[in-house]
């Protein structure tokens, strides 16, 4: 008998003895397994590799699963970004444009009031406008 | 990649097996039961990445590994237990003989109930010296003929060359036709 025969009829014997493994064995060995998977990576019992955010400091962020839930995962934010600064925008330029009147109409009265430019230098005109505003 | 289901299944179809290489290297089943979970995570946690494919070579890879680890481990611990030794009695054997016998009952009638106790006596036998093989012998020739892994692979799986694979596997061949002879089985 050759070697890769005798191998052959060991192997016959081992498999005959694995068929009698008590139930104590097997069941503990299928417990092992359940263990076993339950630390299988998330990630990669769903889906295999799938990219991660990662946050700072924090554990990576697993995405959602693909379909139009990812992706309106991910154009949600952007949207409300765009909406943001443009509000933001508007804002801005209403709250500028109000202060450029309010100044543009302050100039206008100066301009057409009776009283001369070089009063409004005059420190004692300041004070007299001053005290009739208070007394009002 | 291999999904969990890939994984379950390939889980499934070398546990038995690994737990008696475990079993043939510790000579514990409890150990080689810890041995075989220690595995399973290691492969899953680690290596569930991988295609299914590679799952046979790296499972073998890591058990024996985590073999070598017990008995490292267990080289410290004894260190500090060699005081304690001569207090556990010894001879103390957890097979029972009934077992053997139990395992029988209730399978079909095809063979003679004497047959069936002479092939489980017969099996029984050929586990205990395929144990008592020296480590690498061993792990090659179950690598070999066992496990259907090719001379390169087992090779890779033990971390020599592959001429060491074959001297491994003709000794263990040899010395286990030897003492299967010296027990009156003939294969």
């Amino acid at each position: 008998m050759n070697q890769d025969e005798f191998g052959y009829r060991i192997r016959q014997a081992l498999d005959e003895g694995l068929d009698r493994l008590d139930y104590r064995t097997t069941y503990r060995l299928e417990q092992a397994r359940q263990v076993a998977l339950a630390r299988q990576p998330a990630a990669q019992a769903e889906r295999g590799w799938a990219p991660a955010l990662q946050t700072a400091g924090g554990p990576p962020v697993e995405r959602e699963p693909a379909g139009w839930a990812r992706r309106l995962g991910l154009a949600a934010p952007l949207l409300a970004l765009v909406i943001g600064f443009v509000g933001i925008n508007q804002y801005q330029e209403s709250e500028e444009s109000r202060r450029i009147s309010e100044l543009a109409n302050m100039d206008f009265a100066v301009l057409l009031d009776d009283v001369p430019l070089e009063t409004y230098a005059d420190k004692g005109f300041g004070a007299l406008l001053q005290g009739e505003s208070d007394e009002l | 990649m291999a999904t969990r289901d890939e994984l379950s299944e390939f889980l499934a179809s070398v546990e038995r097996r690994a737990f008696k290489q475990a079993q043939f290297a510790v000579r514990d089943s409890d150990a080689a039961l810890d041995i075989v979970q220690d595995a399973m995570i290691k492969l899953s946690e680690n290596y569930s990445d991988r295609p299914a494919a590679e799952f046979p070579l790296l499972f073998t890879r890591i058990l024996q590994n985590v073999i070598h680890d017990h008995f490292r481990r267990q080289k410290v611990r004894s260190t500090w237990v060699t005081l304690f030794s001569a207090l556990t009695p010894a001879g103390d054997d957890d097979t029972d003989p009934l077992e053997t016998l139990e395992a029988l009952a209730g399978s079909d009638g095809a063979e003679s109930a004497g047959d069936k106790v002479e092939r489980a006596q017969v099996v029984a036998i050929i586990e205990e010296e395929v144990g008592r093989l020296p480590a690498r012998q061993r792990e090659a020739f179950l690598m070999r003929y066992w496990e259907d892994m090719d001379v390169a692979e087992t090779a890779a799986a033990m971390g020599c060359s592959e001429g060491s694979v074959k001297t491994h596997c003709s000794r263990a061949t040899h010395a286990l036709a030897k003492a299967l002879r010296a027990r009156g089985i003939t294969l």
